[in-house]
Protein backbone atom coordinates (compact mmCIF):
# COMPACT_ATOMS: atom_id res chain seq x y z
CA UNK A 1 0.00 0.00 0.00
CA UNK A 2 1.12 3.42 -1.23
CA UNK A 3 1.34 6.39 0.95
CA UNK A 4 -1.59 7.77 -0.81
CA UNK A 5 -3.94 4.43 0.31
CA UNK A 6 -2.61 5.27 3.77
CA UNK A 7 -3.99 9.04 3.60
CA UNK A 8 -7.05 7.98 2.43
CA UNK A 9 -7.58 5.47 5.62
CA UNK A 10 -9.28 3.06 3.37
CA UNK A 11 -8.25 -0.18 4.54
CA UNK A 12 -9.57 0.31 7.90
CA UNK A 13 -11.77 1.68 10.42
CA UNK A 14 -12.92 5.81 9.23
CA UNK A 15 -13.80 7.21 12.86
CA UNK A 16 -14.72 10.76 10.57
CA UNK A 17 -16.94 9.39 8.03
CA UNK A 18 -18.21 6.87 9.32
CA UNK A 19 -17.91 4.75 6.97
CA UNK A 20 -16.30 1.26 8.04
CA UNK A 21 -15.43 -0.78 5.32
CA UNK A 22 -14.43 -4.19 7.25
CA UNK A 23 -18.20 -4.32 8.56
CA UNK A 24 -19.20 -3.07 4.72
CA UNK A 25 -17.38 -6.46 4.01
CA UNK A 26 -18.79 -8.57 6.40
CA UNK A 27 -22.38 -7.95 5.51
CA UNK A 28 -22.02 -9.65 1.53
CA UNK A 29 -21.33 -12.67 2.36
CA UNK A 30 -19.94 -13.95 -0.93
CA UNK A 31 -17.00 -11.82 -0.09
CA UNK A 32 -15.64 -14.13 2.09
CA UNK A 33 -15.29 -16.74 -0.54
CA UNK A 34 -12.17 -17.51 -2.53
CA UNK A 35 -11.84 -18.12 -6.58
CA UNK A 36 -8.68 -20.40 -7.44
CA UNK A 37 -7.36 -20.33 -3.92
CA UNK A 38 -7.61 -16.56 -4.11
CA UNK A 39 -9.89 -13.96 -1.83
CA UNK A 40 -12.58 -13.21 -4.51
CA UNK A 41 -12.23 -9.76 -5.50
CA UNK A 42 -14.94 -8.50 -6.87
CA UNK A 43 -14.37 -5.84 -9.38
CA UNK A 44 -17.88 -6.54 -11.81
CA UNK A 45 -19.86 -4.76 -9.92
CA UNK A 46 -20.86 -2.81 -12.97
CA UNK A 47 -22.08 -5.47 -14.56
CA UNK A 48 -24.28 -7.04 -11.31
CA UNK A 49 -23.36 -5.95 -7.60
CA UNK A 50 -22.91 -8.53 -5.00
CA UNK A 51 -25.90 -8.44 -2.08
CA UNK A 52 -25.46 -7.63 1.60
CA UNK A 53 -27.39 -10.16 3.49
CA UNK A 54 -30.19 -7.58 4.60
CA UNK A 55 -31.37 -7.88 0.95
CA UNK A 56 -30.88 -11.82 1.38
CA UNK A 57 -32.92 -12.27 4.66
CA UNK A 58 -35.49 -9.72 3.48
CA UNK A 59 -36.42 -11.74 0.63
CA UNK A 60 -36.24 -15.35 2.71
CA UNK A 61 -38.01 -13.90 5.00
CA UNK A 62 -41.18 -13.00 2.29
CA UNK A 63 -40.59 -16.12 0.88
CA UNK A 64 -40.44 -18.07 4.42
CA UNK A 65 -43.33 -16.16 6.14
CA UNK A 66 -45.14 -13.45 4.34
CA UNK A 67 -45.49 -14.71 0.55
CA UNK A 68 -48.56 -14.66 -1.64
CA UNK A 69 -49.84 -12.39 -4.43
CA UNK A 70 -50.74 -8.64 -4.20
CA UNK A 71 -53.09 -6.10 -4.97
CA UNK A 72 -55.87 -8.71 -4.87
CA UNK A 73 -56.68 -11.28 -1.77
CA UNK A 74 -58.79 -10.73 0.64
CA UNK A 75 -56.72 -11.92 3.42
CA UNK A 76 -54.48 -11.03 5.72
CA UNK A 77 -51.06 -11.93 4.06
CA UNK A 78 -52.55 -10.02 1.23
CA UNK A 79 -53.11 -6.83 2.53
CA UNK A 80 -49.85 -7.16 4.76
CA UNK A 81 -47.53 -8.40 2.16
CA UNK A 82 -49.81 -5.41 -0.78
CA UNK A 83 -48.65 -2.74 2.49
CA UNK A 84 -44.73 -3.64 2.33
CA UNK A 85 -44.59 -3.92 -1.43
CA UNK A 86 -46.10 -0.31 -1.87
CA UNK A 87 -43.99 0.84 1.12
CA UNK A 88 -41.06 0.23 -1.43
CA UNK A 89 -42.44 2.21 -3.76
CA UNK A 90 -42.47 5.34 -1.21
CA UNK A 91 -39.07 3.96 -0.52
CA UNK A 92 -37.89 3.93 -4.13
CA UNK A 93 -39.36 7.74 -4.27
CA UNK A 94 -37.60 8.77 -1.60
CA UNK A 95 -34.43 7.31 -2.59
CA UNK A 96 -34.39 9.62 -5.71
CA UNK A 97 -36.05 12.52 -4.04
CA UNK A 98 -39.42 11.98 -6.63
CA UNK A 99 -42.58 13.81 -5.13
CA UNK A 100 -44.47 11.18 -5.32
CA UNK A 101 -44.81 7.41 -5.27
CA UNK A 102 -47.34 7.71 -7.89
CA UNK A 103 -44.65 8.29 -10.07
CA UNK A 104 -42.37 5.34 -9.44
CA UNK A 105 -42.96 2.60 -12.04
CA UNK A 106 -41.87 -1.10 -11.63
CA UNK A 107 -40.55 -2.57 -14.14
CA UNK A 108 -38.15 -5.58 -14.39
CA UNK A 109 -34.84 -3.44 -15.36
CA UNK A 110 -33.73 -0.46 -17.04
CA UNK A 111 -34.10 -1.82 -20.53
CA UNK A 112 -37.48 -2.25 -19.94
CA UNK A 113 -38.19 1.15 -18.27
CA UNK A 114 -36.45 2.37 -21.64
CA UNK A 115 -38.50 0.25 -23.74
CA UNK A 116 -41.62 1.14 -21.97
CA UNK A 117 -41.06 5.26 -22.76
CA UNK A 118 -39.82 4.44 -26.50
CA UNK A 119 -43.03 2.18 -26.64
CA UNK A 120 -45.88 4.46 -25.02
CA UNK A 121 -44.40 7.93 -24.71
CA UNK A 122 -42.92 6.88 -28.08
CA UNK A 123 -45.46 5.80 -30.18
CA UNK A 124 -47.93 8.52 -28.98
CA UNK A 125 -45.61 11.98 -29.22
CA UNK A 126 -43.18 10.67 -32.08
CA UNK A 127 -43.36 10.34 -35.98
CA UNK A 128 -41.93 10.57 -39.01
CA UNK A 129 -39.03 13.39 -39.17
CA UNK A 130 -39.08 13.47 -35.08
CA UNK A 131 -35.65 13.41 -33.72
CA UNK A 132 -34.59 11.66 -30.16
CA UNK A 133 -31.09 13.00 -28.94
CA UNK A 134 -28.80 9.84 -27.42
CA UNK A 135 -25.11 9.97 -26.66
CA UNK A 136 -22.10 8.36 -28.44
CA UNK A 137 -21.48 6.35 -24.61
CA UNK A 138 -25.03 4.76 -24.63
CA UNK A 139 -25.34 1.04 -23.52
CA UNK A 140 -27.26 -1.00 -25.95
CA UNK A 141 -30.13 -0.39 -23.96
CA UNK A 142 -30.59 3.19 -24.57
CA UNK A 143 -30.18 2.42 -28.46
CA UNK A 144 -31.98 0.01 -29.29
CA UNK A 145 -35.32 0.67 -27.91
CA UNK A 146 -34.62 3.90 -30.17
CA UNK A 147 -34.05 1.93 -33.48
CA UNK A 148 -37.13 -0.34 -33.13
CA UNK A 149 -38.66 3.06 -32.79
CA UNK A 150 -37.24 4.57 -35.62
CA UNK A 151 -37.86 1.42 -37.80
CA UNK A 152 -41.40 1.42 -36.91
CA UNK A 153 -42.18 5.40 -37.18
CA UNK A 154 -39.17 6.42 -39.33
CA UNK A 155 -37.83 9.13 -36.68
CA UNK A 156 -34.44 9.83 -36.38
CA UNK A 157 -31.84 9.32 -34.01
CA UNK A 158 -29.46 11.82 -33.54
CA UNK A 159 -25.75 10.99 -32.18
CA UNK A 160 -24.08 13.62 -29.84
CA UNK A 161 -20.42 13.37 -29.56
CA UNK A 162 -17.91 12.86 -27.25
CA UNK A 163 -14.34 14.44 -26.79
CA UNK A 164 -11.05 12.09 -25.90
CA UNK A 165 -11.34 12.46 -22.20
CA UNK A 166 -15.29 10.36 -22.75
CA UNK A 167 -16.84 13.82 -21.88
CA UNK A 168 -20.07 15.00 -23.49
CA UNK A 169 -19.75 17.77 -26.19
CA UNK A 170 -21.98 19.95 -25.43
CA UNK A 171 -21.82 22.52 -27.87
CA UNK A 172 -22.36 19.46 -30.39
CA UNK A 173 -24.98 18.44 -27.99
CA UNK A 174 -26.93 21.73 -28.17
CA UNK A 175 -26.71 22.24 -31.45
CA UNK A 176 -28.67 19.23 -32.12
CA UNK A 177 -31.14 20.05 -29.78
CA UNK A 178 -33.27 21.78 -32.85
CA UNK A 179 -37.03 22.02 -33.42
CA UNK A 180 -37.31 18.14 -34.99
CA UNK A 181 -35.93 17.00 -31.70
CA UNK A 182 -38.73 15.47 -29.47
CA UNK A 183 -36.79 13.35 -26.78
CA UNK A 184 -33.33 13.21 -25.12
CA UNK A 185 -32.56 9.77 -23.67
CA UNK A 186 -29.11 9.77 -22.05
CA UNK A 187 -27.15 8.18 -19.73
CA UNK A 188 -26.64 9.80 -16.54
CA UNK A 189 -22.97 7.97 -16.15
CA UNK A 190 -21.08 6.14 -18.65
CA UNK A 191 -21.48 1.98 -17.81
CA UNK A 192 -17.66 2.22 -19.88
CA UNK A 193 -16.17 5.33 -19.09
CA UNK A 194 -17.52 6.50 -15.61
CA UNK A 195 -18.39 9.66 -16.82
CA UNK A 196 -20.56 12.08 -14.99
CA UNK A 197 -22.34 13.44 -17.38
CA UNK A 198 -23.81 17.09 -16.94
CA UNK A 199 -27.38 15.95 -16.39
CA UNK A 200 -28.81 19.03 -15.25
CA UNK A 201 -26.85 21.27 -17.55
CA UNK A 202 -28.77 18.44 -20.46
CA UNK A 203 -31.70 18.95 -19.00
CA UNK A 204 -31.71 22.33 -18.82
CA UNK A 205 -30.54 23.33 -22.77
CA UNK A 206 -33.33 20.80 -23.37
CA UNK A 207 -36.18 22.43 -21.26
CA UNK A 208 -35.04 25.66 -22.75
CA UNK A 209 -36.70 24.51 -25.90
CA UNK A 210 -39.14 22.49 -24.29
CA UNK A 211 -37.59 19.22 -25.29
CA UNK A 212 -38.27 16.46 -22.62
CA UNK A 213 -35.24 14.17 -21.05
CA UNK A 214 -34.72 10.76 -19.75
CA UNK A 215 -31.55 9.66 -18.04
CA UNK A 216 -30.69 6.37 -17.52
CA UNK A 217 -29.66 6.14 -13.90
CA UNK A 218 -28.28 2.42 -14.10
CA UNK A 219 -24.81 3.45 -12.97
CA UNK A 220 -25.17 6.85 -11.81
CA UNK A 221 -28.05 5.81 -8.76
CA UNK A 222 -25.31 3.22 -7.27
CA UNK A 223 -22.46 5.92 -7.78
CA UNK A 224 -24.15 9.36 -6.44
CA UNK A 225 -26.64 10.89 -4.89
CA UNK A 226 -29.74 11.10 -7.40
CA UNK A 227 -32.65 14.15 -6.87
CA UNK A 228 -34.90 13.95 -10.03
CA UNK A 229 -36.33 16.58 -8.75
CA UNK A 230 -33.29 18.59 -9.12
CA UNK A 231 -32.28 17.30 -12.07
CA UNK A 232 -35.67 18.31 -13.81
CA UNK A 233 -35.73 15.00 -15.84
CA UNK A 234 -39.01 13.69 -16.93
CA UNK A 235 -37.68 10.60 -17.02
CA UNK A 236 -35.30 8.61 -15.02
CA UNK A 237 -34.78 4.79 -14.78
CA UNK A 238 -32.21 2.27 -13.36
CA UNK A 239 -32.14 -1.02 -12.44
CA UNK A 240 -32.00 -2.98 -8.95
CA UNK A 241 -29.35 -5.37 -9.23
CA UNK A 242 -26.37 -2.91 -9.62
CA UNK A 243 -27.68 -1.54 -6.65
CA UNK A 244 -26.99 -4.21 -4.35
CA UNK A 245 -30.72 -5.35 -4.80
CA UNK A 246 -31.87 -8.85 -6.53
CA UNK A 247 -32.30 -9.09 -10.56
CA UNK A 248 -35.36 -8.75 -12.49
CA UNK A 249 -36.75 -5.58 -10.89
CA UNK A 250 -36.08 -1.74 -12.00
CA UNK A 251 -37.91 1.58 -11.87
CA UNK A 252 -39.18 3.85 -14.26
CA UNK A 253 -39.63 7.36 -12.38
CA UNK A 254 -41.96 9.89 -14.82
CA UNK A 255 -43.38 12.47 -14.41
CA UNK A 256 -46.86 12.55 -13.40
CA UNK A 257 -48.08 14.84 -16.41
CA UNK A 258 -46.75 13.07 -18.70
CA UNK A 259 -47.37 9.60 -17.52
CA UNK A 260 -51.19 10.63 -17.30
CA UNK A 261 -50.76 10.82 -21.13
CA UNK A 262 -49.25 7.82 -21.49
CA UNK A 263 -50.96 4.43 -22.54
CA UNK A 264 -50.57 0.94 -21.54
CA UNK A 265 -47.28 -0.88 -22.37
CA UNK A 266 -48.58 -4.67 -21.33
CA UNK A 267 -52.13 -5.37 -21.20
CA UNK A 268 -53.29 -7.92 -18.98
CA UNK A 269 -54.44 -8.24 -15.31
CA UNK A 270 -53.50 -5.20 -12.52
CA UNK A 271 -53.46 -2.63 -15.30
CA UNK A 272 -57.25 -2.51 -15.83
CA UNK A 273 -59.92 -0.76 -14.63
CA UNK A 274 -62.99 -2.57 -15.64
CA UNK A 275 -62.78 -5.32 -18.86
CA UNK A 276 -65.61 -5.80 -20.56
CA UNK A 277 -65.50 -8.17 -24.14
CA UNK A 278 -66.23 -4.19 -26.17
CA UNK A 279 -64.10 -1.80 -24.00
CA UNK A 280 -61.24 -2.12 -21.57
CA UNK A 281 -60.24 1.25 -19.14
CA UNK A 282 -57.07 1.44 -17.43
CA UNK A 283 -56.02 2.24 -14.10
CA UNK A 284 -54.03 5.58 -13.25
CA UNK A 285 -50.10 4.89 -13.11
CA UNK A 286 -48.35 3.43 -12.04
CA UNK A 287 -50.76 0.63 -12.63
CA UNK A 288 -51.02 1.07 -15.64
CA UNK A 289 -48.12 0.30 -16.85
CA UNK A 290 -47.66 -2.71 -14.18
CA UNK A 291 -49.12 -6.05 -16.16
CA UNK A 292 -49.32 -8.97 -14.53
CA UNK A 293 -47.90 -10.16 -11.23
CA UNK A 294 -45.32 -7.59 -10.50
CA UNK A 295 -41.96 -8.81 -9.17
CA UNK A 296 -43.41 -8.76 -5.36
CA UNK A 297 -40.01 -10.54 -3.87
CA UNK A 298 -37.47 -8.71 -5.76
CA UNK A 299 -39.05 -5.52 -4.62
CA UNK A 300 -38.93 -6.32 -1.03
CA UNK A 301 -34.85 -7.24 -1.68
CA UNK A 302 -35.04 -3.59 -3.74
CA UNK A 303 -36.16 -2.12 -0.76
CA UNK A 304 -34.04 -3.49 2.05
CA UNK A 305 -31.00 -2.42 -0.67
CA UNK A 306 -32.16 1.20 -0.69
CA UNK A 307 -32.64 1.40 3.32
CA UNK A 308 -29.20 -0.80 3.15
CA UNK A 309 -26.90 2.03 1.34
CA UNK A 310 -29.60 4.80 2.90
CA UNK A 311 -28.26 4.03 5.90
CA UNK A 312 -24.83 4.03 4.83
CA UNK A 313 -25.18 6.96 3.06
CA UNK A 314 -24.69 7.71 -0.72
CA UNK A 315 -22.39 10.55 0.14
CA UNK A 316 -20.53 8.26 2.37
CA UNK A 317 -20.29 5.78 -0.34
CA UNK A 318 -19.33 8.48 -3.06
CA UNK A 319 -16.88 9.15 -0.77
CA UNK A 320 -15.65 5.86 -0.72
CA UNK A 321 -15.27 5.10 -3.97
CA UNK A 322 -13.78 8.38 -4.97
CA UNK A 323 -10.82 7.55 -3.15
CA UNK A 324 -10.90 4.63 -4.41
CA UNK A 325 -10.84 5.51 -8.12
CA UNK A 326 -8.00 8.36 -6.93
CA UNK A 327 -6.01 5.38 -6.32
CA UNK A 328 -6.49 3.06 -9.16
CA UNK A 329 -6.05 5.15 -11.45
CA UNK A 330 -2.49 6.59 -9.92
CA UNK A 331 -1.48 2.57 -9.92
CA UNK A 332 -3.04 1.89 -13.50
CA UNK A 333 -1.61 5.27 -14.64
CA UNK A 334 2.02 4.38 -13.26
CA UNK A 335 2.16 1.19 -15.43
CA UNK A 336 3.56 1.83 -19.08
CA UNK A 337 1.53 -0.76 -20.77
CA UNK A 338 -1.75 0.56 -19.47
CA UNK A 339 -4.24 2.45 -21.66
CA UNK A 340 -6.89 3.76 -19.57
CA UNK A 341 -10.25 5.46 -21.38
CA UNK A 342 -11.82 8.27 -19.65
CA UNK A 343 -10.63 10.70 -17.67
CA UNK A 344 -13.47 12.98 -17.38
CA UNK A 345 -12.99 15.16 -14.11
CA UNK A 346 -16.66 13.72 -12.74
CA UNK A 347 -16.27 9.97 -12.83
CA UNK A 348 -17.80 7.16 -10.89
CA UNK A 349 -15.45 4.26 -10.16
CA UNK A 350 -15.52 2.68 -13.28
CA UNK A 351 -12.10 1.86 -14.99
CA UNK A 352 -11.80 0.59 -18.57
CA UNK A 353 -8.39 -0.29 -20.32
CA UNK A 354 -6.57 -2.21 -22.23
CA UNK A 355 -2.82 -3.35 -21.98
CA UNK A 356 -0.26 -2.66 -25.04
CA UNK A 357 -0.15 -5.87 -27.12
CA UNK A 358 -2.41 -7.88 -24.97
CA UNK A 359 -6.07 -8.94 -25.93
CA UNK A 360 -8.24 -7.78 -23.33
CA UNK A 361 -9.65 -11.80 -22.84
CA UNK A 362 -6.12 -12.43 -21.56
CA UNK A 363 -5.64 -9.49 -19.23
CA UNK A 364 -8.92 -10.84 -18.15
CA UNK A 365 -8.44 -14.50 -17.90
CA UNK A 366 -5.17 -13.55 -15.66
CA UNK A 367 -6.89 -11.63 -13.25
CA UNK A 368 -9.54 -14.47 -13.15
CA UNK A 369 -6.43 -16.38 -12.00
CA UNK A 370 -5.82 -13.90 -9.41
CA UNK A 371 -9.05 -14.25 -7.46
CA UNK A 372 -10.09 -10.47 -9.83
CA UNK A 373 -13.67 -10.47 -11.26
CA UNK A 374 -13.52 -8.09 -14.14
CA UNK A 375 -15.95 -7.79 -17.17
CA UNK A 376 -14.31 -7.46 -20.56
CA UNK A 377 -15.55 -7.31 -24.30
CA UNK A 378 -17.79 -4.36 -25.13
CA UNK A 379 -19.82 -4.22 -22.28
CA UNK A 380 -22.97 -3.78 -24.37
CA UNK A 381 -21.79 -0.43 -25.48
CA UNK A 382 -20.27 -1.24 -29.09
CA UNK A 383 -20.85 1.88 -30.90
CA UNK A 384 -18.72 3.28 -28.14
CA UNK A 385 -15.70 1.04 -28.52
CA UNK A 386 -16.07 2.30 -32.26
CA UNK A 387 -15.55 5.48 -30.72
CA UNK A 388 -12.85 4.55 -28.90
CA UNK A 389 -11.10 2.62 -31.49
CA UNK A 390 -10.83 -0.71 -29.95
CA UNK A 391 -11.93 -3.92 -29.86
CA UNK A 392 -13.15 -4.14 -26.67
CA UNK A 393 -11.55 -3.11 -22.98
CA UNK A 394 -11.10 -4.42 -19.41
CA UNK A 395 -13.58 -2.80 -16.97
CA UNK A 396 -12.81 -2.94 -13.27
CA UNK A 397 -16.25 -1.70 -12.04
CA UNK A 398 -15.31 -0.93 -7.78
CA UNK A 399 -18.04 -0.14 -5.53
CA UNK A 400 -18.54 0.32 -1.86
CA UNK A 401 -17.39 -3.14 -0.54
CA UNK A 402 -13.78 -2.67 -2.46
CA UNK A 403 -10.95 -1.98 -1.12
CA UNK A 404 -7.26 -0.20 -1.56
CA UNK A 405 -5.86 -3.51 -1.18
CA UNK A 406 -7.67 -5.47 -3.63
CA UNK A 407 -6.72 -2.35 -6.02
CA UNK A 408 -3.04 -3.84 -5.33
CA UNK A 409 -4.14 -7.50 -5.80
CA UNK A 410 -5.43 -6.69 -9.28
CA UNK A 411 -2.26 -4.49 -10.21
CA UNK A 412 0.34 -7.67 -9.25
CA UNK A 413 -1.92 -10.01 -11.29
CA UNK A 414 -1.90 -7.26 -14.27
CA UNK A 415 1.96 -7.40 -14.05
CA UNK A 416 1.84 -10.89 -14.02
CA UNK A 417 -0.32 -10.63 -17.30
CA UNK A 418 2.66 -8.76 -18.73
CA UNK A 419 5.02 -11.54 -18.07
CA UNK A 420 2.84 -13.98 -19.59
CA UNK A 421 1.52 -12.39 -22.71
CA UNK A 422 3.70 -9.58 -23.32
CA UNK B 1 -20.15 -46.96 -33.77
CA UNK B 2 -17.43 -45.26 -31.77
CA UNK B 3 -14.00 -43.49 -33.21
CA UNK B 4 -10.99 -44.95 -33.50
CA UNK B 5 -8.56 -44.53 -30.85
CA UNK B 6 -5.39 -43.64 -33.44
CA UNK B 7 -8.07 -40.95 -34.72
CA UNK B 8 -8.03 -39.42 -31.74
CA UNK B 9 -3.91 -39.52 -30.29
CA UNK B 10 -3.44 -35.52 -30.40
CA UNK B 11 -6.82 -35.47 -28.37
CA UNK B 12 -5.46 -37.91 -25.59
CA UNK B 13 -2.57 -37.11 -25.76
CA UNK B 14 -3.74 -33.12 -24.56
CA UNK B 15 -5.84 -34.97 -22.11
CA UNK B 16 -3.38 -36.88 -20.17
CA UNK B 17 -0.93 -33.98 -20.11
CA UNK B 18 -3.92 -31.65 -18.46
CA UNK B 19 -4.21 -34.51 -15.93
CA UNK B 20 -0.84 -34.41 -14.65
CA UNK B 21 -0.97 -30.58 -14.19
CA UNK B 22 -2.89 -28.25 -11.38
CA UNK B 23 -5.42 -25.73 -12.37
CA UNK B 24 -1.97 -23.31 -12.72
CA UNK B 25 -0.12 -25.09 -14.85
CA UNK B 26 -3.01 -25.80 -16.83
CA UNK B 27 -3.60 -22.35 -17.31
CA UNK B 28 0.14 -21.66 -18.42
CA UNK B 29 0.01 -25.08 -20.77
CA UNK B 30 -2.77 -23.50 -22.77
CA UNK B 31 -0.65 -20.29 -23.08
CA UNK B 32 2.25 -21.91 -24.12
CA UNK B 33 -0.13 -23.98 -26.95
CA UNK B 34 -1.62 -20.32 -27.54
CA UNK B 35 1.81 -19.21 -28.06
CA UNK B 36 3.05 -22.14 -30.44
CA UNK B 37 0.59 -21.40 -32.82
CA UNK B 38 0.75 -17.93 -33.05
CA UNK B 39 4.37 -18.74 -34.46
CA UNK B 40 2.12 -20.50 -37.24
CA UNK B 41 1.41 -18.38 -39.76
CA UNK B 42 -2.00 -18.70 -40.40
CA UNK B 43 -3.26 -17.24 -44.02
CA UNK B 44 -4.46 -13.40 -43.38
CA UNK B 45 -6.88 -13.67 -46.31
CA UNK B 46 -9.10 -16.64 -43.97
CA UNK B 47 -9.66 -13.68 -41.02
CA UNK B 48 -12.50 -12.13 -42.78
CA UNK B 49 -16.21 -12.24 -41.93
CA UNK B 50 -16.54 -15.71 -43.91
CA UNK B 51 -14.48 -17.81 -41.26
CA UNK B 52 -15.39 -15.86 -38.31
CA UNK B 53 -16.87 -17.73 -35.37
CA UNK B 54 -19.00 -14.80 -33.60
CA UNK B 55 -18.14 -14.41 -29.67
CA UNK B 56 -18.12 -11.27 -27.45
CA UNK B 57 -14.75 -11.26 -26.15
CA UNK B 58 -12.58 -12.29 -29.17
CA UNK B 59 -12.19 -13.34 -32.13
CA UNK B 60 -11.71 -17.03 -33.74
CA UNK B 61 -11.54 -17.68 -37.28
CA UNK B 62 -11.57 -21.16 -38.43
CA UNK B 63 -10.75 -22.54 -41.97
CA UNK B 64 -11.82 -25.83 -42.92
CA UNK B 65 -11.54 -28.31 -45.84
CA UNK B 66 -12.12 -31.78 -46.75
CA UNK B 67 -9.87 -34.57 -48.02
CA UNK B 68 -10.52 -38.43 -48.51
CA UNK B 69 -13.66 -38.07 -46.21
CA UNK B 70 -12.06 -36.23 -43.31
CA UNK B 71 -12.58 -32.64 -42.06
CA UNK B 72 -9.39 -31.13 -41.43
CA UNK B 73 -9.47 -27.53 -39.33
CA UNK B 74 -7.13 -24.81 -38.50
CA UNK B 75 -8.12 -21.78 -36.11
CA UNK B 76 -6.80 -18.64 -35.14
CA UNK B 77 -7.65 -15.70 -32.50
CA UNK B 78 -6.65 -12.92 -31.47
CA UNK B 79 -6.11 -13.52 -27.92
CA UNK B 80 -3.51 -15.82 -27.34
CA UNK B 81 -5.62 -17.98 -24.84
CA UNK B 82 -8.17 -18.42 -27.38
CA UNK B 83 -6.02 -19.23 -29.91
CA UNK B 84 -4.49 -22.03 -27.21
CA UNK B 85 -7.55 -23.13 -26.97
CA UNK B 86 -8.35 -23.18 -30.91
CA UNK B 87 -5.73 -24.65 -31.53
CA UNK B 88 -6.02 -27.66 -29.28
CA UNK B 89 -9.80 -28.27 -30.65
CA UNK B 90 -8.28 -28.09 -34.12
CA UNK B 91 -5.57 -30.19 -33.67
CA UNK B 92 -7.51 -32.99 -32.00
CA UNK B 93 -10.81 -32.86 -33.98
CA UNK B 94 -8.92 -33.27 -37.54
CA UNK B 95 -8.41 -35.74 -39.74
CA UNK B 96 -12.59 -36.97 -38.38
CA UNK B 97 -15.33 -38.44 -40.82
CA UNK B 98 -18.52 -36.44 -40.41
CA UNK B 99 -20.16 -38.94 -38.64
CA UNK B 100 -16.95 -39.43 -36.37
CA UNK B 101 -17.20 -35.69 -36.15
CA UNK B 102 -20.70 -35.75 -35.20
CA UNK B 103 -19.55 -38.43 -32.15
CA UNK B 104 -17.73 -36.08 -30.53
CA UNK B 105 -19.48 -34.40 -27.50
CA UNK B 106 -19.21 -32.25 -24.51
CA UNK B 107 -17.37 -35.21 -22.55
CA UNK B 108 -14.70 -35.12 -25.02
CA UNK B 109 -14.43 -31.45 -23.77
CA UNK B 110 -15.26 -31.82 -20.47
CA UNK B 111 -12.00 -34.34 -20.14
CA UNK B 112 -9.61 -31.58 -21.24
CA UNK B 113 -10.62 -30.17 -17.63
CA UNK B 114 -10.10 -26.36 -18.28
CA UNK B 115 -13.04 -25.46 -16.44
CA UNK B 116 -14.28 -22.02 -17.42
CA UNK B 117 -12.52 -21.55 -20.11
CA UNK B 118 -13.60 -25.18 -21.80
CA UNK B 119 -17.06 -24.13 -21.17
CA UNK B 120 -18.00 -20.21 -21.81
CA UNK B 121 -20.85 -20.11 -24.17
CA UNK B 122 -19.46 -17.67 -27.27
CA UNK B 123 -15.79 -18.15 -26.97
CA UNK B 124 -15.51 -21.58 -25.46
CA UNK B 125 -14.37 -24.57 -26.53
CA UNK B 126 -18.31 -25.95 -26.56
CA UNK B 127 -18.63 -23.20 -29.01
CA UNK B 128 -15.47 -24.21 -31.51
CA UNK B 129 -16.50 -27.75 -31.26
CA UNK B 130 -20.56 -26.74 -32.68
CA UNK B 131 -18.85 -24.27 -35.05
CA UNK B 132 -16.76 -26.94 -36.23
CA UNK B 133 -19.78 -29.70 -36.26
CA UNK B 134 -21.62 -27.22 -38.68
CA UNK B 135 -18.87 -26.46 -40.97
CA UNK B 136 -18.30 -30.25 -41.51
CA UNK B 137 -22.13 -31.03 -42.17
CA UNK B 138 -22.25 -28.23 -43.89
CA UNK B 139 -19.67 -29.14 -47.02
CA UNK B 140 -20.42 -33.10 -46.51
CA UNK B 141 -24.33 -31.72 -46.97
CA UNK B 142 -22.67 -29.04 -50.31
CA UNK B 143 -20.38 -32.64 -51.77
CA UNK B 144 -23.91 -34.77 -51.91
CA UNK B 145 -25.85 -31.74 -53.19
CA UNK B 146 -23.35 -31.72 -56.14
CA UNK B 147 -23.58 -35.52 -56.59
CA UNK B 148 -26.89 -35.05 -57.44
Amino acid sequence: MNEMAQNTNLSGHNAEGGFDIDRIRQDFPVLSRQVHGKPLVYFDSGASAQKPRAVINAMTEVLEDQYTNVHRGAHYLSQALTDRYEGVREKIAAFINAPSENEIVITRNTTEAINLVAATYGRKFLSKDDAVVISDMEHHANIVPWQLLRDETGIELKIAPIDDRGMLDMDAYAALLDRNTKLVSMTHCSNVLGTMLPANEIVRLAHDRSIPVLLDGSQAVVHSTVDVQDLDADFYVFTGHKLYGPTAIGVLYGKADLLAQMPPYQGGGDMIATVTYEKTTYQEPPYRFEAGTPPIVEAIGLGAAIDYVSAIGMDAIAAHEKALLAYATERLAAMPDIRLFGSAPEKAAILSFVQDGIHPFDTAATLDRAGVAVRVGQHCAEPLMTRLGVEGTVRASLAMYNTIGEIDSMITALERARSLFA
Amino acid sequence: MTIAVEKLAQYDEYVEALDLLDEESRFEYIIDIGKRADKIPFPVECMDHAHLMHGCMSKVWIIHDMNGGAHHFRGQSDAIIVKGLVSMMTGSFSGLTSDELAEVTLDHVRSLNLGALTMQRQVGMMAMLKHMQKLSQRSAQAATANED
